[in-house]
């Protein structure tokens, strides 16, 4: 279906270079490097014709890959010829819940997303879980992967999966309860995530194996997967960073170490624990999306720089004109700035003029 | 008797502190409402305006809610015989479509902190729910909350569902929710919006205070 990777881009070696030079320099907290990234609504509005009701995961795991690589692959189409940072990848799309409901629970599927319920009445109840690696959608995470990956292989698209941090996947198991066993059970909670972390761990690395299956021969398909972890830290801007670094640090740390390289996201709603996200070892790379009534990240360059130490920040930015007054600050760090931008045409000029202000 | 302790307990989320603290000042005859005032919803101020100034977050917030309910689990029944009455009456949802609870879940605290008798209405709740609840409740002050820009415009519908029963002027309608915005609130014919929850809370007491 997909057509080779190298036609999906102007110079996709270059951008691999360019992304690879700077996660190297953002682990050795060396800044310089500032990237664009064009946001035209192709990019995501295909989203809304994805409708996750429409298929019986029992049955139609097949349409549900085709149907899903199709619209992915008229999106990479109309964006060939921008030469900005974007690297297509392929990804399930599943909605939230699955992001939990691979250790155990249902998924409540919704037309843009879905979700799971928390199971965890009390905090110590992860004992009474079946193994990992045994749920429900754990495997037909991995069949859906299979059927994905089929289809999208031999283009030598990256695979690519994100994963919720210890911290998101115990708070979304436990639900609200989590923020009492912070205060009532401190170490039934440790216990809690440091299961989390064993559960992420396992489940990326089944992930990453298949992944492996279909595209250890290609030139760029593991680049999302070998020696890397994407993950979120979307709970912790609910806890202060004392917490985040008694809590969630270490477990974070633990599949990080496990993998080589941290890739994470948070929410500028956040911001005040971009310090303690980019305090932790081996990260490259912090995707910190402006949210709605919060700090946005443009607006505090100076802090940013100085709290990420060299780690890659993904923000995004209202208009260009924001992206040239503070690029003698941006450089300072390492930034890859996304601007949303009305249609193709519109993403081709401004790439053309961000390389002309770099 | 000193009140500023059970305040400083309730920050703290000491709940079996507050409970001894609060039977000690009944003991020493503290009227029951100077007890609330001066004590409980004193010190939920506190932790209210800390959470708005990004002092303290979610789980201090939280523990502190449990020790006010620990406090008030003593002083409710001399409260209602000594006829204390809540400020008010206030319903709280997240809209239809939307799971999300946490926002919802500490308004609620902020306005049982400032002295609101809360219905909890839960989340994904419809317009129809929603209107039978303020025939059933008669409350001075509806909360809806929406996490997603995909469900802020429920709240729209809700709006215009409490129109079409004839209900509008009987309730004073807040918004609020991550995406949701003092224009938005304003464009969909909303009485207020708040960025947060202790400012959710101040705003129904000023509202209902007319």
């Amino acid at each position: 279906m997909f057509d080779k990777i190298t036609s999906y881009k102007p110079d996709i070696d270059k951008t691999f270079k360019m992304l690879d030079k700077t996660y190297q320099d953002a682990i050795n907290h060396k800044g310089g490097n500032v990237t664009f990234r064009a946001l035209p609504p192709s990019d995501y509005d295909f989203y809304s014709k994805f409708d996750l009701t429409k298929y019986n995961y029992e049955t139609d795991l097949e349409k549900y890959a085709q149907d899903y690589c199709s619209l992915l692959k008229k999106a990479y189409e109309l964006r060939k010829n921008v030469d900005d940072n974007m690297i297509p990848t392929v990804s399930p799309m599943l909605g939230i819940g699955d992001y939990s409901a691979f250790v155990t629970g249902e998924i409540d599927f919704r037309p843009d997303t879905s979700w799971s319920s928390p199971s965890l009445k009390s905090v110590e109840d992860w004992k009474k879980l079946p193994p990992i690696g045994t749920a429900k959608w754990y495997k037909k995470f991995l069949e859906i992967e299979e059927y994905l990956l089929q289809i999208s292989a031999e283009s030598g698209i990256p695979f690519m999966r994100g994963f919720f941090s210890p911290l998101d996947l115990a708070g979304t198991l436990r639900g609200d309860g989590i923020y009492y066993d912070f205060y009532d059970s401190p170490e039934e909670l440790h216990e809690l995530l440091n299961y989390c972390a064993d559960a992420t761990i396992m489940f990326a690395e089944d992930i990453y194996s298949l992944a492996e299956k279909y595209l250890g021969n290609t030139k760029y398909g593991m680049y999302f997967c070998k020696g890397m972890i994407n993950m979120s830290e979307d709970i912790a801007c609910m806890i202060s960073g004392d917490l985040y670094r008694e809590f969630a640090l270490p477990h974070t740390q633990k599949v990080i170490d496990y993998f080589g390289v941290g890739h994470m996201h948070t929410h500028s709603r956040s911001m005040y624990l971009v310090k303690e996200v980019c305090s932790l070892k081996n990260v490259a790379n912090l995707w910190l999306p402006t949210d709605p009534n919060a700090p946005r990240p443009i607006d505090h360059i100076d802090e940013l720089v100085k709290d990420a130490n060299g780690v890659c920040l993904a923000i995004d930015c209202d208009n260009f004109s924001e992206i040239e007054n503070n690029i003698e600050k941006l450089k300072k760090g390492n930034f890859s700035i996304t601007l949303a931008v009305k249609n193709i045409e519109e993403a081709i000029q401004y790439t053309d003029r961000f390389k002309k202000i770099l | 008797m000193n009140l500023e302790n059970i305040s400083l307990s309730l920050q703290k989320g000491k709940a079996k502190d507050v409970k001894v603290l609060v039977q000690e000042a009944l003991d020493n005859n503290v009227t029951p409402k100077t007890i609330l005032n001066e004590g409980l919803i004193k010190g939920m101020g506190i932790i209210g305006t800390k959470f708005k100034n990004n002092e303290v977050f979610v789980p201090e917030v939280l523990v502190a809610a449990r020790a006010m309910n620990a406090g008030l689990e003593i002083l409710r029944p001399v409260l209602v015989q000594e006829g204390v009455k809540p400020i008010g009456k206030a319903l709280i949802c997240t809209v239809q479509g939307d799971l999300h609870d946490i926002g919802k879940n500490l308004v609620k605290i902020m306005l049982e902190g400032q002295g609101f008798d809360c219905v909890d209405l839960g989340v994904d709740v419809s317009a129809d729910t929603i209107v039978s609840a303020i025939k059933e409740h008669n409350p001075n002050v509806l909360c809806l909350s929406a996490l997603l820009t995909t469900t802020m415009d429920y709240q729209k519908i809700i709006i215009e569902a409490i129109e079409e029963a004839g209900l509008r002027d009987k309730v004073k309608i807040l918004v609020g929710g991550a995406p949701v915005t003092d224009s938005f609130a304003q464009k969909i014919g909303a009485d207020g919006y708040s960025a947060d929850a202790a400012s959710a809370s101040e705003l129904a007491v000023k509202i209902i205070a007319g």
